[in-house]
């Protein structure tokens, strides 16, 4: 449940006191980017763009799994954080496996079966995540701080359209869902993920570990 | 899921029941390749028991439709519920499939 953070004091003690002994929600942060939706607005109008926006979110039928946890829309991205303890109370969108076979599905549907001139492209990131805080500082919203959401904002900036990027720490997640299986699963997602790549990002003081899926 | 295979024919009848997610899209996967190994492209989906269809169960439908497309066989859905019928809707795929009421109108496809 979200923490509305709210002092006049600058200098508040008691406020740092109850920031440092906020709980922590590792969960899974998403981000999911509209490729091209700016140009489309430059050569067409808001009739044609605005239809392929609204066919193109209505098509990433995983959006309706989570409602509750899309946490904001900025334009044409959109940020998803699911707390792993609610993840695990799913039905079938229940693991970081599951997640990433089901949005690397919906990118493949788009990219490989295509209804001309309905849809726009998509591109995403997803890290699990531990340090966040479920906490606001605007009363009556909803929202989660920490490292791992601005790391997770960084990783988009290696994704491109029909992309999927994924930390190390998500990957070993997948990995780890793949092994508390039942029946071995063989997803072409899998051999989709590259080899271990290390980047460093602006405002991360260290390389930060992660892998792309190219639909 | 349950997933029932009959014959009509030349024609294969798979009948869906229950969700189609990432938890059992494999096996239609499966079901569709021993279909496609027996060299049969001729195909309906029963979809009167499907309840719930996600991206990864479209994706395999959609692989099933450029398998038999490839093969000049034919592909067509029937008895899909208006939930399932919407989702095909949103996605613009009533386009790209044959879609029909029922089996016996999906039989005079062939």
């Amino acid at each position: 449940m979200v923490t509305f953070i709210h002092d006049n004091n600058p200098v508040s003690l008691a406020l740092q006191g109850e920031l440092n002994a906020l709980p922590k929600t590792p969960g899974i942060c998403m981000f999911i980017d509209i490729v091209g939706s700016t140009s489309e607005k430059y050569k067409n109008d808001v009739g044609v763009w605005g239809k392929k926006l609204n066919n193109t979110f209505n098509f990433i039928s995983f959006l309706n799994d989570f409602p509750d946890h899309i946490v904001k829309g900025i334009g044409d991205e959109i940020m998803l954080f699911i707390p792993e303890e609610e993840l695990k109370t799913k039905t079938s969108l229940n693991s970081c496996f599951a997640l990433l076979e089901e949005l690397y599905a919906t990118l493949d549907n788009v990219k490989n079966f295509p209804v001309p001139d309905l849809f726009l492209s998509c591109k995403v990131a997803m890290h699990y995540c531990t340090e966040v805080y479920n906490i606001t500082f605007l009363e009556g919203y909803n929202d989660y701080y920490g490292i791992d959401i601005d790391l997770t904002a960084r990783l988009t900036k290696k994704a491109v359209e029909n992309r999927i990027v994924i930390s190390e720490i998500f990957y070993q997640k997948v990995l780890a869902d793949i092994e508390a299986l039942d029946t071995p699963q063989h997803a072409e997602v899998l051999s989709k993920i590259s080899d271990k790549y290390i980047e460093d990002f602006k405002g991360v003081p260290h390389p930060t570990e992660l892998r792309i899926i190219d639909v | 899921m349950n997933i029932t295979k009959s014959n009509e024919g030349q024609i294969t009848i798979l009948a869906i029941e229950g969700r189609l997610d990432t938890t059992n899209y494999n096996e239609l996967e499966n079901v569709f390749l021993e279909v496609f190994t027996a060299e049969k492209f001729q195909v309906i989906l029963d979809l009167s028991g499907l309840e719930y269809v996600s991206s990864s169960g479209l994706r395999v439908m959609l692989m099933a439709l450029k398998k038999i497309s490839a093969a000049k066989g034919t592909f067509v859905l029937s008895n899909m519920r208006d939930s399932i019928h919407e989702i095909f809707e949103i996605s613009g795929f009533t386009t790209i499939f044959k879609i029909e009421k029922d089996v016996n109108a999906a039989l005079k496809h062939f």
